[in-house]
């Protein structure tokens, strides 16, 4: 039960944050709850995936979690009035694997200071995020654009529901 | 691409109306941060509702059209150059509204310069407003990443000073790539400040997340969007942008690593 609350709480803070991207790229005001909603869901499905299944790893968390904020924006678009990217956008960076990056790049300025007994285990460590960030920062972004191209159409106004 | 049949319209403007129509609102498109293929298909859009035939060549910072119609021996070509980049949504979705209403019922030209102006001049959110929600976002990151109540407060004032930043080195002209530079370096410097305040404060959490409000995500999605499209050269081009940006940023935070000597 407390995993599970860890888990919400954790993507309510997702919904928050994908609010403010939201403010910040000057969102209309109409689609700033469905932006909360995406945000919380990327969060959820992320979170909730690493949590259950963790051989999945943070990738393929990502990637699905992308994947659902993608599709979930067709029928928010219909419903708001606005193009999906709109919705996905800010919904997905709250997934931006920050740490990651952060990292790599503390490893990257090690390695200069590193002496040889240490590089191997600096080196390692610092491909391993850099390649971590670069990937999940590479699925996100295809996870929000792949559902529009996996549906064959140029905009959403011509998704008919229920004819795909 | 099919050249649409001669008049079908209801209402016909002249050429050039539309044609300047046209550009002002590409132009628009691609300073409020559209994909490439966004634009194409919204100034198709409008061009197949007036019965013109129009080819589009779209650059990151510029924007070339021909329109022609059959029945028409007049041309127009024109090329209009876009203002640096401000990511505005408001301005993609009420041209995309305005584009399918247009081709509902074709607009006359003065209504449709009015609903441009009329989007070109829509408020921004209030400053303080987009500082505390962001500083609030930036608390949500830490959060999300593992920071408590402390780390929390201290992004929120590190993500809070570092947009301030970032908006009055915006309104200076500074390179957009200094501005990313300076906002990460001012945002990490708070929590630097802070933990130099307090020594049992975990600094990583904070540091990260203080700076994410600078991601470059919407170059980062429009470029994998335009190489999907095939607009090669435009998905190098904004994914270099978002690559320069995410540099600017651990350089940052490394200049900063570097002045406080926080390597392990």
């Amino acid at each position: 039960m407390d995993m599970f609350l860890t888990i919400f709480i954790k993507s309510v803070w997702c919904g928050i944050a994908a609010l403010g991207f939201g403010v910040l790229f000057n969102t209309p005001p109409r689609s700033l709850l469905a932006i909360w909603f995406g945000g919380f869901s990327a969060g959820f499905v992320k979170y909730g995936t690493m949590t259950l299944f963790p051989e999945m790893g943070i990738i393929m968390s990502s990637f699905l979690a992308a994947l659902i904020v993608g599709f979930t924006s067709i029928p928010m678009a219909h419903w708001r009035h606005v193009p999906p990217v709109i919705f996905s956008i800010p919904s997905v960076i709250p997934l931006v694997p920050g740490i990651y990056a952060y990292r790599a790049m503390l490893g990257l300025m090690q390695l200069t200071r590193a002496g040889n007994e240490k590089f191997g285990e600096v080196a390692q460590s610092t491909v391993y995020n850099a390649v971590t960030t670069f990937f999940v920062v590479m699925v996100l972004a295809l996870g929000v654009v792949l559902p529009m191209y996996l549906l064959r159409k140029e905009s959403v106004k011509k998704i008919r529901w229920g004819n795909w | 691409m099919k050249e649409p049949a001669a008049p079908q319209a209801k209402i016909t403007i002249p050429i050039h109306g539309l044609g300047n129509f046209m550009l002002e609102t590409g132009v628009a498109l691609i300073r409020a941060g559209a994909s490439t293929k966004r634009i194409r298909i919204t100034l198709r859009r409008i061009s197949d509702a007036y019965a013109y035939h129009s080819d589009i060549h779209i650059e990151p910072r510029s924007l070339s059209l021909s329109l022609r119609r059959s029945d028409n021996p007049e041309v127009f070509n024109g090329t209009r150059i876009a203002t640096h980049p401000v990511i505005n949504f408001k301005m993609i979705s009420g041209i995309s509204r305005m584009s399918w209403s247009i081709v509902e019922k074709p607009w006359p030209e003065e209504e449709m310069w009015k609903e441009l102006n009329r989007l070109k001049d829509l408020p921004d959110y209030p400053r303080l407003l987009i500082l505390f929600v962001v500083g609030l976002a930036g608390a949500a990151f830490c959060f999300a990443y593992g920071g408590g109540p402390l780390e929390m407060t201290i992004t929120f004032v590190a993500t809070f000073c570092g947009l301030w930043a970032k908006q009055e080195l915006l309104k200076m002209n500074f390179n957009p790539y200094l501005v990313t530079y300076f906002s990460a370096t001012t945002a990490g410097l708070i929590v630097i400040l802070f933990s130099l305040a307090n020594n049992n404060l975990t600094l990583e959490h904070a540091v990260t997340t203080s700076c994410l409000f600078l991601t470059p995500g919407v170059p980062l999605i429009n470029s994998i969007s335009d190489l999907m499209d095939g607009e090669i050269l435009n998905g190098i081009e904004r994914g270099i942008n978002a690559v320069m940006h995410s540099m600017a940023i651990a350089l940052g935070l490394s200049t900063l690593v570097f002045l406080f000597n926080l390597i392990a």
